[in-house]
């Protein structure tokens, strides 16, 4: 598969760059993020474009359309082992771009940038590699990352703000890959970036951050319990599971059991939880807010014990004191019968 | 208004609920006015009132239940807290000592201990009263017994 890969990757890379470029300047406008990107590459061509013709690599610079064919044939060029991992890299993309595609027609713009490096290579090796690949497509993408990682830490901080959960979530999902791949791709990083990578590195990077999260995470990171997941998709089984043991728990299970059962005894209405927790008289005896008040301004005495109500502030002295007790409650019986 | 209202039917409920639970007792609302009650009791047995019914007839304020409901008997009944002509009770917790705790259910039982313990130092009927201040007992219980018969007791021929 990589072999077949490697040989079909130069060819439509050359030949389909230019279409990509047209699309590229109608979807510019897609979306900001995906702007940035674009300027950004748009730099690192306009150096390395510099870099390879001072090289003399020819073919790569070709018009306008710089920015596919010289890492394609850069990779090509410099060194084999590279491009195995680089090649599974793109070929990774390009499944991820067909995930992506498929998915939402705003990421056509970044698909079709992102295939300039190996452009239709997607739709040739893909289609034929797309279910072996599938397997590999994760680990393909971990060695893109890991040698841009490596490459240009400074320059990915933009893009790692915009795409930083998906990162990390890709960096979760992909961990046992990593160990598999890194052997493979501890070298080629070392010698790719400083030269030719430089232009493969900005193609695929944000392929790889960007998309192959989306498109692998649709697969993989979205699960239910991912902590990256967005909390506005609809997510049934929290909804399920989550608020309801809650409501039951919490809410529901007090205001059932208190409110409902007990009513206030003097007027009949529902005790509400302001009620539940007046407790006016020692005798337990309990009522609503209201019916206290009306009790305080006829007689004042508790109607379960007929003694009468005392002020609050007596309340906490009265267990201590049960002489001082008598002495206040005569007093404010007599309050109220005077008014 | 609306509290007294509420409360009372909920206490019409528990009546209709409870209509076997006490067969003492039976208490009817008013079909027009929820304020207007009637109470058929039973005299309590080893009294002289035993095996009348007395009717008693309850007309409660909107204040209900801070207030106590006014309660009669309609049915003639010597007892020294009852009086004799109005069937006015003398019952503590029909004046001062009310609760709003207390329910219509509640005053009729209270009245039926009332009947089988009358309290002859607050008398309403004077009469009943002095015969069991003076220590008369039996002359109160044959005076009630026969009021009893007289006009708590359906009469068969």
């Amino acid at each position: 598969m990589v072999s077949d890969s490697i040989s079909a990757v130069p060819i439509p890379s050359a030949a389909n760059t230019k279409n990509p470029g047209k699309k590229k300047r109608t979807n510019r406008s897609a979306k900001l993020k995906q702007y940035k990107i674009d300027a950004r590459r748009e730099q690192w061509l306009s150096q390395v474009s510099g870099a390879v013709k001072s090289k003399g690599c020819k073919d790569g610079v070709e018009d306008d359309i710089v920015r596919a064919p010289p890492p394609a044939v850069n990779h090509g060029k410099l060194s084999l082992e590279p491009l195995n991992t680089r090649r599974e890299g793109e070929e990774d993309d390009g499944l991820v771009h067909h995930d992506s595609d498929s998915e939402s027609p705003t990421n056509c713009p970044a698909g079709v940038l992102c295939g300039n490096d190996s452009g239709t290579n997607f739709t040739g090796s893909s289609s034929g590699g797309s279910s072996s690949s599938s397997s590999s497509s994760s680990g393909g993408c971990c060695s893109g990352n890991i040698t841009e990682e490596e490459e240009e830490e400074e320059e990915g901080e933009d893009d790692d703000d915009g795409c930083l959960d998906d990162w990390e979530a890709m960096a979760d999902a992909l961990a046992a890959d990593d160990k598999h791949e890194n052997p493979c791709s501890d070298s080629p990083p070392v010698v790719l970036p400083r030269e030719g990578s430089n232009l493969g590195s900005p193609n695929s990077k944000p392929e790889s951050s960007r998309l192959v999260p989306w498109g692998s995470g649709s697969n993989r990171a979205w699960r239910a319990d991912d902590a990256f997941r967005p909390q506005s998709l609809p997510n049934l089984s929290k909804q399920h599971s989550m608020p309801n043991p809650d409501r039951r728990c919490v809410g529901g299970v007090p205001w059932g059991r208190i409110s409902t059962p007990s009513p206030c005894p003097i007027c009949c209405e529902d005790l509400d939880l302001t009620d539940t927790n007046f407790l006016p008289c020692f005798c337990g005896f309990r009522l609503c807010l209201f019916c206290h008040k009306r009790i305080l301004e006829e007689d004042g005495r508790c109607p379960g014990c007929r003694k009468p109500y005392e002020c609050e502030p007596v309340e906490t002295e009265a267990s201590v004191h049960g002489g001082s007790l008598t002495l206040r409650l005569a007093r404010s019986c007599s309050m109220i019968e005077r008014s | 208004m609306q509290a007294s209202k509420a409360r009372l039917f909920k206490e019409y409920h528990e009546v209709q609920r409870e209509k076997t639970v006490d067969p003492d007792i039976q208490l009817v609302c008013d079909e027009s006015n929820i304020f207007k009650w009637t109470a058929f009791i039973k005299g309590p047995s080893e009294t002289p009132y035993e095996g009348g019914v007395f009717q008693l007839a309850f007309s409660v304020p909107e204040q209900y239940p801070l207030q106590p409901p006014q309660v009669r008997f309609l049915t003639k009944i010597f007892h020294p807290n009852v009086h004799f002509k109005t069937g006015e009770i003398c019952l503590d917790i029909l004046k001062n000592a009310w609760s709003p705790a207390w329910t219509l259910q509640s005053v009729c039982r209270a009245i039926i201990a009332l009947m089988a313990h009358p309290e002859p130092d607050s008398p309403l009927n004077c009469d009943s009263g002095n015969l069991l201040r003076s220590g008369d007992v039996r002359g109160y219980q044959s005076m009630a017994r026969m009021y009893t018969r007289l006009a708590a007791m359906p009469k068969k021929g």
